[in-house]
């Protein structure tokens, strides 16, 4: 019989929200019991692999107001203004309070917090810690974590189903990995902080474990996905590997070559105009793309690249500021940037889209939340600056966390009976899958036809009818995914049918990404169609909402609020 | 890219059908730039998918993937195939129970990390006087750190959990109480920390059974450690810590919390 | 791996909830330069037990008269102590620079308000010293001095 345990709110994803929400509800109400439930030990979450920074009003010379206003235009006008506000006010307090708990910020002369340069942020306002921004922050929030009692930490669950009673979010089943069993973790709230989505792709600096679980799950249970069209390539990644190179590298002063050796973002006109490398991640990927397109790319044994030069930085520089980038080039490229320029190209990094949820992070389903990467508050509309997201986990996050706690505190628990037959229907499904030898389908081969069809559809630059070859391998392979074949018939620490269940959460998010961006007939932000370069905001400034239904995905919209900053040409 | 071929051993063990861990050989094409992950994501994938072993961030910063490669730890998302022969044997962690093929037991390991109380403590009297020990706040809410303060502890910050120091340690493999190098950093790392007033409270675990003293130096950690944190370094720096800690103790005997010390 | 470690190294205090592998020591640990030289350091320990046992021998020599003590002068110039002087010298060569080579980094970066000078002066200052109480013992020993 499936296992009950009781708490009053659960967190789905153990990176930067999930932990910032835990530890919100955890001190607002020292007697609420909070379950962390993650698939991988907290520390190993992917806020670890975020490099460059996190943004936050800082200096003399900045304000709320121009925070703001980067936000909003580096969005392409489809973030939400109220929560652009909310956000950029919240930002010095979240990051003040991380530096408390010991997270090692790098310093100015006077041991004030040092702030450097980002891409589309008119001001140096990104808080940094060398460049393991993401590391460091994970790290803090883990270790602080610990301190509080009342956090119950599942490790290595894998979450497969929300639990769903009489409207109302009152749990998930959660499989251990370690035994392979499934347990009923129930309570009052549920908030989903399970990251982003970048394995649909092949070529991303996302890790493993980033397969868009939590997407599917509130997906799953009726919940919109919005904005999902907007996935953000970064212009700096490894070939070959997508390992990521920091836009702190372009803060810190480098620059982006041709196979010329011009700066194609000041030589030629990309739209970024005098910010150059420091424009926005969108113009950049395009520009990159386009300058290989007329022939001024680099042929290696990965396809064409792009150079990032930082030789004229210096090596002091380079240790100092930017150490951990010249040490994955040289395990990684096997160059030192120092002496060398880095080949890059650009790289799927970031979904805009996500959970539709309000500024407190609660969906359209009573008690279930969501904050971070998985969530879609529409703070970063169709596209993100760089180093709003890590602020974005900490502000949402615990926003998420003290919300939850009060939705929580008014909210009958659930029968231990009904949510247990639930998780004993899905434990069902998942021994069913596990060991199918009977099935023909390979997950490796599936997952790889994905990631192509991804890639070939919903790239940098899409056309329309590379989209509607994608929704239709999609729809294709979905079909397929029943089909599967397992050899592992083990229970314990059983990785295959975590895979497995990975893929179908990734089949899922896909084909919402795909039908989202077929269906915008524009060009906003991330979401570049050729047959259709302008934007067009007649029709299109609203958020796509994504429904699932038993027939394929429903589109639905939902208005943008639009507040002080009045949409216009987006030129920098 | 030029490919070749190259056997490797790996540990297979499943609690319910195998009494001891045993060895299987999968000979496999491999390219040159791979690395030892690469190896073992491609058998995963295309040639037995019941192989269990962790990773996520494959660029050496997420601390999944440790593991013993011809007897060494090992982070094999940034170890060289091209530094190794026909034969490669990949085994789980040393010094660790193991749960399944190269899958090892933390939680031993995550209760020596909590032991050390890993988070910033400060006097209950937050209020008072700036001093030494209750350095000044900036108007923003954030301490005030010199660049020098930050360097005193941002290398033993530089840990990412990945036990490859417990695998290597021997120490760790002869006494189950020794809190061991990451854990022992990580608590001088905050003992370190300008904005830090929990010396005391750490002194107390570090004094204990199994802990600093029962380091004799072998400085394995730091040979294997991926990140140069250097944790016999840390281990070291807090045992003359709470040497003087001991001693100065002996001539004033701390009313309530004192300071000082090793800071 | 190159046989078993200690059955309860790290090991949570809640056992696991499915049985486990017992834990092994790396293969290295014999077989790796690094840990021969380790163990080699430890094995000095021994030659020091030895060479105070000599010691001990040599005082009570002192108080046994002056026949005893002349026999155990004898006896310390046979081959078999000499060579065994030699390899006690060259243990504590060995250990003095082995310790030598760490002692920097294990210095805190501030004890109480004062910080240790940076670590190749450190390491220097050892060395200097060891020279400059090696010879003054040789002063001494060759009545220069005293």
């Amino acid at each position: 019989m499936v296992e009950v345990s009781r708490h009053d709110i659960i967190i789905v994803g153990g990176g930067a929200a999930g932990l910032r929400a835990a530890i919100a509800a955890a001190e607002a109400d020292p007697s609420a019991s909070i379950a962390l439930v993650s698939k991988v030990y907290p520390m190993r979450s992917h806020t670890v692999s975020a490099e460059g920074g996190a943004a936050g009003v800082a200096r003399e010379d900045d304000n709320f107001e121009m925070h703001g206003q980067d936000t909003v235009k580096g969005s392409d006008f489809l973030g939400d203004q109220d929560v652009i506000q909310y956000f950029v006010e919240q930002a010095p307090k979240e990051l003040a309070l991380l530096e408390n708990w010991g997270c090692p910020w790098s310093r100015n002369d006077d041991g004030s917090v040092a702030t450097r340069a980002f891409g589309g942020m008119t001001v140096k306002r990104t808080w940094y810690a060398a460049d393991k921004v993401g590391f460091h922050m994970l790290h803090t929030l883990f270790q602080h974590s610990m301190q509080f009692e009342n956090i119950v930490r599942y490790d290595e669950y894998f979450v497969s189903k929300l639990l769903v009673e009489d409207g109302a979010c009152r749990g998930v089943a959660a499989l251990d990995i370690r035994t392979g069993d499934m347990h009923a973790i129930v309570g009052r709230a549920v908030i989903l902080a399970t990251g982003g989505a970048g394995k649909i792709f092949p070529f991303t600096t996302n890790g493993m474990i980033k397969t868009g679980d939590g997407m599917a799950l509130a997906y799953r249970a009726g919940v919109p996905l919005k904005d999902m069209e907007f996935v953000q390539y970064h212009p700096t990644g490894l070939p070959g590997t997508g390992i990521l190179i920091t836009e702190a590298t372009r803060g810190e002063g480098g620059h982006l070559k041709n196979s010329e050796g011009e700066r194609f973002l000041v030589e030629y006109d990309y739209g970024v105009g005098q910010k150059a490398e420091l424009g926005p991640r969108d113009m950049i990927s395009r520009a990159s793309i386009l300058e290989m397109e007329a022939g001024r790319g680099i042929q290696g044994s990965y396809g064409e690249y792009v150079h990032l030069d930082l030789t004229h930085l210096g090596e002091e520089k380079i240790m100092s500021r930017l150490p951990m980038v010249r040490e994955l080039c040289k395990i990684y490229a096997g160059m030192d940037p120092v002496h060398q320029p880095i080949p890059v190209r650009p790289v799927v990094h970031y979904m805009m889209g996500g959970v539709d949820t309000d500024i407190d992070g609660a969906t359209t389903l009573p008690g279930l939340y969501a904050a971070g990467e998985v969530a879609c508050v529409s703070l970063n509309g169709a596209n993100r600056l760089g180093s709003n997201s890590l602020t974005e986990c900490l502000v949402f996050g615990a926003r998420a966390g003290l919300h939850s706690l009060e939705f929580a505190k008014g909210s009958a628990a659930g029968s231990d009976d009904g949510l247990r037959a639930q998780a004993e229907e899905e434990a069902a499904r998942v021994d069913a899958l596990r060991g199918r030898k009977k099935g023909g389908e390979k997950i490796a081969a599936i997952r790889h036809e994905m990631t192509s069809a991804m890639e070939s559809g919903c790239g940098v630059f899409r056309r329309q009818e590379s989209m509607g070859a994608a929704v239709e391998a999609l729809v294709q392979l979905k079909g397929r995914v029943s089909d599967l074949r397992l050899e592992d018939d083990s229970k314990v620490f059983n990785t295959e049918v975590i895979a497995a269940l990975e893929l179908h959460n990734m089949l899922d998010v896909a084909e919402v990404v795909a039908v989202s961006a077929h269906h915008r007939k524009e060009s906003r932000g991330a979401h570049t169609c050729r047959d259709f370069e302008r934007r067009d905001d007649q029709n299109y400034l609203y958020h796509t909402l994504c429904y699932h239904d038993p027939s394929g995905p429903r589109l639905d919209k939902k208005d943008v609020t639009l507040g002080r900053w009045e949409p216009v040409e987006r030129k920098y | 890219m030029s490919e070749s071929k190259k056997t490797f051993v790996i540990t297979r063990f499943d609690p319910d059908k195998d009494e001891v861990p045993k060895t299987q050989e999968y000979e496999i094409p491999v390219h040159e730039d791979w690395k030892v992950l690469d190896a073992i994501n491609f058998i995963k994938d295309e040639v037995d998918p019941t192989i269990s072993h962790r990773w996520s961030c494959r660029m050496a910063v997420c601390g999944s993937c440790g593991m013993m490669v011809n007897g060494e730890p090992k982070l094999t998302c940034k170890t060289r195939l091209s530094d190794y022969g026909d034969r490669v044997i990949v085994e789980p962690l040393a010094n660790f129970p193991v749960i399944r093929d190269l899958v090892s037991e933390l939680d031993g390991f995550m209760e020596k990390f909590q032991a050390v109380k890993p988070w910033v403590i400060r006097a209950k009297e937050e209020a008072g006087a700036v001093s030494a020990s209750n350095p000044p706040k900036s108007s923003k809410g954030t301490f005030v750190q010199s660049a020098a303060e930050l360097a005193e502890f941002k290398q033993f910050s530089l840990c990412i959990n990945c036990m490859l120091c417990y695998a290597a340690c021997p120490v760790v493999a002869n006494e189950p109480e020794f809190l061991g190098p990451a854990a022992i950093a990580l608590g001088h790392r905050y003992n370190l920390d300008s904005r830090d007033q929990g010396l005391d409270e750490r002194n107390e675990v570090f004094r204990g059974e199994g802990t600093v003293f029962s380091c004799s130096f072998a400085n394995e950690c730091s040979e294997v450690c991926p990140k140069n944190v250097d944790p016999a370094a840390a281990v070291n720096q807090a045992k003359f810590g709470a040497v003087i800690d001991w001693a100065t103790s002996l001539v004033l005997p701390r009313p309530g919390a004192s300071k000082e010390g090793g800071k | 791996m190159a046989g078993p470690a200690h059955p309860k190294a790290m090991t949570p205090s809640k056992p696991g909830r499915t049985r486990t592998a017992p834990p092994q020591m790396p293969a290295s640990w014999w077989s790796h330069p690094r840990i021969r030289t380790y163990l080699l350091f430890d094995a000095t320990g021994l030659v020091y037990l030895l060479l105070g046992l000599v010691a001990l021998r040599v005082i009570w020599a002192l108080g046994a008269g002056p026949e005893v003590w002349d026999a155990t002068l004898a006896s310390l110039s046979s081959p078999l102590y000499v060579a065994f002087h030699v390899i006690g010298l060259v243990s504590v060569i060995f250990v003095g620079v082995r310790f030598f080579s760490f002692f920097p980094k294990s210095q805190p970066p501030r004890i109480g308000p004062a910080k240790p000078p940076p670590q190749p002066v450190i390491l220097a200052g050892l060395y200097v010293a060891w020279i400059g109480v090696t010879v003054l013992f040789g002063l001494i020993l060759a009545g220069r001095i005293f």
